[in-house]
């Protein structure tokens, strides 16, 4: 497969201030239902500026990222649609879309705008509209409520999935469009010798551990723990209900808690040069987050292997440019919406050990108290996944933990260096690796 | 160099209604891309050069159908697979393998039989042909 050598950045790059929306069902509930994408963006995008001590005048130009505007939001410039609401009106914007790695991507573009000097100060966000549409959701052509909104259905959500593949082939082929749930834990069955029970108990486990993340976490569309659920419908434990009918199998491998909640929500990152935040944000009062660097990587999903075969070459980009060690991360982040991706990609990072990160999964070791934490927010099947703002979300999760300020949920040690594995979008793959500045 | 705005994906189906599996091969590397595509993906030579390709493989992988990763229309195919499809010319990608149902995955795995022979056919979808493939001792 092709192989790129990436090139230092011209100059230090860091995350200055975070800011995010409960992820959520906004239709759902009478204080939710109705908020629109400048509100929600808006949001996101204003706790950013105010976690960071910077006005809206201080950022130079800003990233969107919304994975499916004309599906979600019935836009088709999402950027230049909702860029009054945080007081950036005539600055310079682009959208851009790689579906579910689109907050990872966002990063990556975010950096390479201010490394390059361009800019010094940029905001990057996302928002999306995972769990409903602009109504009347009777085609996306027709014109609108203003704010109103109602549930997308899941025939409408698998429908829309499907633009995510070629047209040309993949669609016809039919397995690149299929694999996409069961291929990465197939290839870990076969290739680590291990069986399909254990591969079963490690999804279930999975699913358990995002879970005790999300219990914790007040910004997370899933809170109720398994214990609790078990112990409702008669079980002894959480495992015996994961293994229950209560979580059927949709995939080969895969069970209902190991696929993504789908919802709303919008996450955003002030991304600043280093060497100007004393001029910039003088008001910070938290330590910053550097970007050591981003590999990406994609293969279309006609490709066998496609989340690996992306995710390697991602990987080994960020270590070779950054020279960073797999031994060097305190915090692993996987976009996890079919929940394999946890397993599979922090394997590959080498952050946990080739063959045996089923087994830290089934032991606990991965949720939050653990000694290898991953998705200390819940997941995607806990957090929740409003696709494109996933990645962001993500950032916000691990920039709050490296800051110590994650509470209940802190990890153990305070995390120094972190990686996040974006997917997304048939298939983009991006490795993002970031470390607290001292 | 001789770089054309060529219709690839027409004549691509074209010759799937003439029973022929069209692919492109790189003159440089001698690596062939199929589905067929404009330029060499292993050595990223600019032009490659039409190619019909044995439809003959090995499948090196696989994944049952389930209900998240199934549709009605594929029953017509009987018992089949999805998995990793390498072709005797080199080519992998994904691809759909009929004949394959719980018992015959377990009794393939079990004895070691990964990779295992297909050849590719041609199936009949809503409006236009694709390529399926089978088990060769089916």
């Amino acid at each position: 497969m092709n192989k790129t050598t990436l090139g230092k950045y011209n100059r230090s790059v860091s995350i200055i201030g975070v800011g995010c929306t409960p992820f959520m069902y906004t239709v759902d509930n009478p204080e939710t239902d109705g908020l629109t994408e400048g509100e929600m963006f808006g949001y996101a995008a204003l706790k950013a500026m105010e976690d960071a001590g910077v006005s809206a005048q201080d950022v130079d130009f800003y990233f969107h990222g919304q994975a499916s505007p004309l599906n979600g939001s019935n836009y088709l410039t999402p950027n230049i649609q909702i860029g009054n609401w945080f007081g950036m009106k005539g600055k310079g914007s682009i959208h851009h879309s790689e579906a579910c790695c689109t907050g990872y991507l966002a990063i990556e573009q975010a950096v390479n705008a201010v490394a390059s000097g361009k800019y010094n100060c940029v905001l990057t966000g996302c928002v999306e509209f995972g769990d409903s549409v602009p109504f009347p959701n009777d085609n996306i052509e027709t014109p609108k409520h203003p704010y109103k909104r109602e549930k997308m259905t899941m025939d409408k959500f698998l429908a829309t999935t499907s633009w995510l593949y070629d047209r040309t082939y993949s669609r016809s082929l039919m397995a690149p469009i299929e694999l996409i749930y069961d291929d990465a834990a197939e290839d870990y069955v076969r290739t680590r010798g291990i069986s399909a029970e254990n591969m079963d108990d490690a999804l279930n486990w999975m699913a358990i551990n995002n879970r005790r993340n999300a219990e914790k976490n007040p910004l997370a569309i899933e809170r109720t723990s398994f214990d609790d659920i078990a112990k409702e419908k008669g079980f002894d434990s959480a495992i015996d209900y994961l293994r229950s009918p209560y979580n059927p199998k949709m995939g080969d491998f895969l069970r209902m808690e190991g696929v993504e909640r789908k919802c709303d929500g919008a996450a955003a990152c002030i991304v600043c040069a280093t060497d100007m935040i004393p001029e910039i944000a003088k008001n910070l009062n938290h330590k910053p987050i550097e970007v050591l660097g981003v590999g990406s990587a994609a293969c279309e999903a006609s490709t066998p292997h496609f989340e690996i075969r992306a995710t390697e070459e991602a990987v080994r980009q960020a270590y070779e440019v950054t020279g960073v060690k797999p031994e060097e991360l305190d915090l692993f982040f996987a976009n996890d919406f079919i929940i394999t991706s946890h397993l599979i990609s922090a394997e590959i990072a080498g952050y946990l050990p080739y063959g045996e990160g089923w087994k830290y999964i089934c032991d606990g070791r991965t949720a939050y108290d653990g000694d290898k934490p991953i998705n200390t927010n819940g997941g995607r099947t806990s957090f929740g996944h409003a696709h494109a703002a996933s990645g962001l979300a993500d950032m916000y999760e691990a920039c709050m933990q490296m800051r110590g300020e994650c509470g209940e949920r802190q990890v153990k040690k305070l995390p120094k260096t972190a990686m996040l594995r974006g997917y997304g979008g048939a298939q983009n793959v991006a490795a993002v690796l970031i470390r607290t500045i001292d | 160099m001789s770089i054309k705005l060529e219709k690839v994906v027409q004549k691509f189906y074209d010759g799937l209604e003439e029973g022929k599996f069209l692919g492109r091969k790189c003159p440089k590397c001698g690596a062939v891309e199929f589905p067929p595509v404009y330029a060499c993906n292993t050595c990223g030579s600019l032009e490659t050069e039409w190619v019909e390709v044995s439809g003959k493989g090995v499948m090196k992988s696989i994944v049952l159908p389930a209900a998240l990763s199934s549709k009605p229309e594929y029953k017509q195919m009987g018992k089949f697979a999805y998995g990793e499809i390498e072709l005797e010319e080199g080519a992998c990608f994904n691809g759909v393998v009929k004949g394959i149902n719980k018992k015959k995955r377990k009794e393939i795995m079990e004895n070691g039989k990964l990779p295992v022979p297909v050849h590719a056919e041609i199936f009949q979808r809503d409006g236009y042909k694709t390529v399926v493939f089978a088990l060769d001792e089916e």
